[in-house]
């Protein structure tokens, strides 16, 4: 039996992509914690990882201060820059399935861009609501990135009724320029201190957050990438087209509102704690499509494995390429994923002229 | 099966399709006809449920379709349109999966066992086995759309709703793909409606048809109702004749463009050359004729070109054929007899004909007695089917009167080849007077075989 032999190995194929990207993102996950200014052994890290998370330590006499870097500092950047990569992925890989756009990633519809308004007029206007403390700036981004959502919606729904594909990308399109104005206006009028702080705000960084960070963003991701799994047959359905998915029975415009909603779930809590980190919801969506096909029921997950532990080594770079000084992480993943983005553009152009 | 009470709907308010009445039985194949803009395809959105009713109904197995559910919808009825765009590249065993999406249950929505194997099998049906793993967007669009009929077909649906299936398909796969469609109605129950844009293809494949006009329905009917010139002329403001299959009891359309063959206007002296040689007699025209004969190289009716006398060669078509070879003749435009007798004394005799010319050859293969008289006869004017039959059964009966008249004996008649052409220039040779038509043509029969039986040797008594 030929075929039922192609289809063991090809399930094969899939199986060792998961194992292969979960071994990727425990190794980064690691070397996330291994590398720094100070270097402790990998068994003092293990022991602490696991002491502090399941009381399993077997090491005594580990310093206090040894314990800190670790567990207060390491463990949380490395997670958090984990669940931002996983998120900003996972959304970049739903979004281009829903608009159907191999272009498209998380800040196409706009919900980033409303997230950052949010920070920077933080910043800005360096308040802090009270009982939130240094959690204002996150959860006053996250809340304008939904504002953002509901008002592209609204623009959405008042121009075409069937939520149509091309209008969603323009409303995010027109919303995120204007909200881009309003930040740059916010960052010409600040004074010079303000403007860095801003600017490097707005480049992106997992860095200084500490767990109460990986709090807020963690329920959000599990809301948005439950939803996005769930969604993974219409987003394949929609590949045929919306009048084609409708037709196979698809809920198509349920399953568009849920992917919206989902994607911006995760978009806007990434952007809420790291900042706009830019190529990683674009080039990993289509790194993961070389390898698995198009199919979402395996694009969506590995996606989200394989986003996180690159975050995780991009922050890895931006933290030691000029230490102590670190780079924004943004500067990092534009920097791999700009020649990347150029050779797929390349390639589909090619691909469009071989078909033609 | 489908029901549709009064339908009225379009875009916007105003409606396109109105007063629609229709039942369309299970295991029914239905075509629905009708020019651009005749509103097939607002009908068919209408079906589907991608436009909204303005008033009247639709029932699809009994239910209301606006009572059902998208899914429960899309277990009863699939559709196949025309192509559609594709985007990434999805296998094609991940597409046809696609079609098991609204039978798919359980809270992750994997494929079972059922699924698999009903996916192997429309696969297998439609003959899309072995893309299974091919990039669907590299495959030609014959492929493509029986991919996509298999992924429609892997909805098990009770009812298939085609949008001109077969658009961008050549004649092969347009076959290919409708006899698959054919036998899974006939085998299966399945019930077809199909808007199609080829007459032909609708009256070979279609159980009944509706020629839609105007947003409502012309006719509702069998294929019969395309044998209906002046309604198909209306509907389509073309040219329309309605002529029968040679093996399929169903009407061909004949379409005749704007542009059509008009043949120039000049004498029938100047209309062809005559090449009389050793073995042959060789009438060519320079614009073809059409013609009607029981020769056995262009035979039935035809436009035809050349016209033959082999000597010999009477056993065969085959030896006829390669006799017009022989000569650099194109059998396909010419008509052969086969002739044993001598081609010096064939006759050929141009007299006037009504206010036209008609050209006489008379062929005639004695021995003691006489054997064969072929006969062809060259009108410069138009004839209709039923002038050409006239002028058929005209000479048939002059050659009889001929030999009776001339006490030529018993003559064998088995052999005898009649051919009766006209050069389609435009006249009023047959319409006017079919009687005097018919009498001319006797009359110069009977003189032209007076004359070739003299040249036989044959005395003549008159």
């Amino acid at each position: 039996m030929q075929k039922s032999s192609i289809r063991k190995f090809l399930g094969n194929k899939i199986t060792w992509l998961y194992l292969l990207s979960i071994g990727l993102v425990l190794g980064a996950l690691l070397l996330g914690l291994f590398v720094s200014s100070v270097q402790f052994p990998i068994m003092t890290i293990l022991h602490i990882v696991l002491d502090k998370s399941f009381g399993l330590g077997w090491l005594e006499n580990i310093p206090r201060n040894e314990e800190l870097i670790i567990w207060n500092i390491r463990l949380p950047r490395v997670i958090l820059a984990l669940c931002v990569g996983a998120s900003l992925s996972l959304a970049g890989a739903a979004f281009q399935g829903l608009l159907r756009n191999p272009l498209a990633d998380p800040y196409t519809i706009g919900v980033s861009s409303g997230a950052a308004l949010g920070a920077v007029f933080v910043i800005f206007f360096q308040f802090t609501i009270i009982g939130l403390g240094s959690f204002t700036l996150p959860v006053v981004a996250i809340i304008s990135g939904f504002i953002t959502l509901g008002i592209v919606f609204g623009l959405v729904r008042l121009s075409s009724r069937s939520l149509a594909i091309e209008t969603i990308i323009l409303a995010g399109i027109i919303i995120g320029a204007f909200i881009g104005a309003i930040t740059s206006l916010l960052i010409s009028l600040g004074d010079r201190d303000a403007m860095t702080q801003i600017m490097y705000w707005l480049y992106g960084s997992v860095g200084m957050r500490g767990w109460s960070h990986v709090q807020l963003v963690i329920p959000f991701i599990i809301v948005g990438a439950i939803i996005l799994l769930m969604h993974y047959r219409e987003l394949n359905a929609l590949a045929l087209g919306e009048e084609a998915a409708d037709h196979i029975g698809v809920n198509v415009k349920r399953g568009k509102i849920m992917v919206l909603i989902g994607a911006s779930l995760l978009t806007g809590a990434a952007v809420a704690v790291s900042g706009s980190i830019g190529f990683v919801g674009l080039v990993i969506p289509h790194l993961v499509r070389l390898l698995t096909g198009p199919n979402h029921r395996h694009l969506l997950p590995l996606s989200m494995l394989f986003g996180g532990s690159f975050l995780i080594l991009a922050d890895l770079l931006a933290r030691t390429i000029i230490a102590p000084k670190e780079l924004p992480i943004g500067v990092i993943t534009a920097l791999i994923g700009a020649p990347v983005f150029a050779i797929l553009l390349v390639r589909e152009r090619i691909g469009r002229g071989e078909r033609g | 099966m489908i029901k549709v009470e009064r339908l009225a709907g379009g875009y916007g308010k105003k409606p396109i399709v109105q007063d629609i009445d229709l039942e369309i039985e299970k295991g029914e194949f239905f075509a629905l006809l009708g020019p651009n803009g005749s509103g097939k395809t607002t009908l068919f959105k209408l079906i589907t449920g991608q436009l909204p009713i303005l008033s009247g109904d639709i029932f699809i197995t009994g239910k209301a379709v606006s009572k059902l559910t998208k899914l429960e919808k899309a277990r009863k009825v699939a559709v196949l349109s025309q192509e559609v765009q594709m985007t990434f590249d999805y296998t094609v065993e991940e597409i046809v999966s696609l079609g098991r999406y609204p039978h798919q249950k359980g809270l992750f929505k994997i494929l079972s066992s059922y699924d698999r194997q009903v996916i192997d099998s429309v696969m297998k049906i439609t003959n899309v086995e072995r893309y299974r793993k091919t990039n669907f967007r590299l495959l030609s669009g014959g492929e493509k759309q029986r991919v996509l009929l298999a992924k429609a077909l892997a909805q098990e649906p009770e009812i298939l709703l085609l949008d001109e299936p077969t658009n961008h398909l050549d004649i092969k796969h347009t076959f290919h793909m409708l006899d698959l469609l054919k036998e899974w109605q006939q085998t299966k129950g399945l019930t077809i409606f199909a808007i199609l844009h080829d007459l032909n293809v609708a009256s070979l494949y279609a159980d009944r048809v509706a020629l839609l006009h105007e947003g409502s329905f012309l006719e509702v009917g069998d294929v019969n109702t395309l044998r209906k010139e002046q309604q198909l002329k209306q509907v389509y403001e073309v040219e329309v004749h309605a002529q029968a299959h040679p093996f399929v009891p169903k009407p061909q359309l004949h379409l005749t463009p704007t542009h059509a063959y008009e043949p120039e206007e000049a004498p029938l002296a100047e209309r062809f050359q005559v090449e009389r040689v050793e073995e042959i007699a060789h009438l060519r025209f320079y614009q073809p004729l059409r013609s009607l004969s029981n020769a056995t190289v262009g035979e039935g009716v035809q436009w035809l070109q050349h016209f033959c006398l082999l000597k010999g060669r009477v056993h065969s078509k085959q030896s006829l054929l390669d006799g017009l070879e022989e000569y650099g003749i194109p059998p396909e435009q010419a008509a052969a007899i086969g002739f044993n007798g001598n081609l010096q004394h064939v006759v050929i005799s141009e007299r006037p004909f009504l206010d036209s010319q008609l050209l006489v050859v008379a062929a005639i293969e004695a021995s003691d007695n006489v054997d064969a008289i072929h006969l062809m006869l060259f009108i410069n004017g138009q004839l209709s089917d039923k002038a050409l039959f006239d002028g058929y059964m005209a000479a048939t009966e002059a050659k009889v009167k001929a030999c009776q008249r001339f006490q030529l004996g018993a003559v064998q008649s088995a052999k005898d080849v009649l051919l009766i052409a006209g050069t389609q220039v435009e006249s009023q040779l047959y319409d006017l007077e079919p009687i005097i038509f018919r009498e001319g043509i006797e009359q110069a029969v009977i003189a032209v075989l007076k004359e070739a039986f003299e040249k036989i040797g044959g005395s003549v008594d008159d």
